[in-house]
């Protein structure tokens, strides 16, 4: 089996924020989840001198540099109205796996923006990890 | 049809589609930028992105925040090993890879919080978590192939 690159880095990635899961309980035992959101950022922040791009940055176009800043916004903008929706009643049961298809949106958006396309098996994979995310959340 | 119409007017509903909106937006972004610009320049912008989010909430509480330090510990290390997983999710999207497959990969996250979940923190097991690891499996399987 020859695993590409991208399903490695991928595998990193749901690996650690795996472990975020269980720091978001443990953090929400003892302070709010908007502290717990503040502290995240914080913790960003110390992340920040390790990728310090210095002069670099000038060279990318000023479209991909806004859909970066853009992506850091909106993904904690998407954290704030999960707080939100579960302090206004929402039920864990529901919001969690409601929000864990965010993978979604992008599979609609893709074709139109990307022109990338899937196999046939590769969409029984992500119908899969959508069933997944789904009864993983509940 | 009763449930449905109970969600439609309920604000907690509304709120978690602007969650998963803004997540999508979030991930799409991230690949488009990713494109171009290398993983850890995109997790340093990232970071000046989620910036004014923090300290938007600051204000609203008047820079009251509670003093528990294990609550302030796990929210800073919750911040780093989120930007470590955001930085391997920009290297995943600037390898070119399918950005629908890398999505729905990096999502399956919850898997590791659930096994976490039951073997650290000793919550219940259900059985509907295990059809969940299943599912899980088989996706990465397929997209290992």
């Amino acid at each position: 089996m020859n695993i590409p690159l991208w399903l490695w880095y991928s595998i990193l990635t749901l690996l650690a924020w795996g472990v975020v899961g269980i720091l978001q309980k443990l953090s929400t035992n003892y302070i709010s989840a908007e502290s717990s959101l503040i502290w995240l950022v914080v913790g960003f922040l110390l992340l920040e001198p390790f990728f310090y791009p210095g002069r670099a940055v000038l060279h990318y176009s000023k479209l991909n540099l806004t859909y970066a800043f853009l992506s850091g916004l909106l993904n904690a903008l998407g954290s704030w109205a999960l707080f939100a929706a579960l302090k206004r009643g929402g039920k864990a049961s529901i919001v969690a796996p409601l929000t864990a298809l965010y993978p979604v949106v992008v599979i609609l958006l893709v074709p139109a923006i990307l022109h990338e396309s899937v196999t046939h098996l590769q969409w029984a994979g992500v119908a899969c990890s959508l069933i997944a995310v789904v009864l993983l959340s509940v | 049809m009763n449930l449905l119409r109970q969600m439609r007017n309920a604000s907690w509903f509304w709120y978690s589609m602007i969650c998963v909106l803004c997540w999508g937006a979030w991930a799409l972004l991230s690949k488009l930028g990713s494109r171009e610009i290398p993983p850890d320049t995109m997790q340093f912008l990232f970071t000046i992105g989620a910036v004014p989010v923090g300290l938007v909430l600051l204000l609203a509480r008047r820079g009251k925040l509670e003093k528990s330090p294990r609550g302030i510990a796990y929210g800073v290390l919750n911040g780093v090993l989120s930007g470590i997983g955001g930085l391997a999710l920009f290297a995943a999207y600037h390898t070119n890879g399918n950005t629908t497959l890398i999505t729905a990969a990096a999502a399956l996250y919850p898997m590791i919080t659930v096994v976490l979940a039951i073997t650290i923190l000793r919550e219940r097991f259900r059985p509907i978590q295990a059809l969940g690891l299943f599912f899980a499996a088989i996706a990465i399987v397929i997209f290992s192939l």
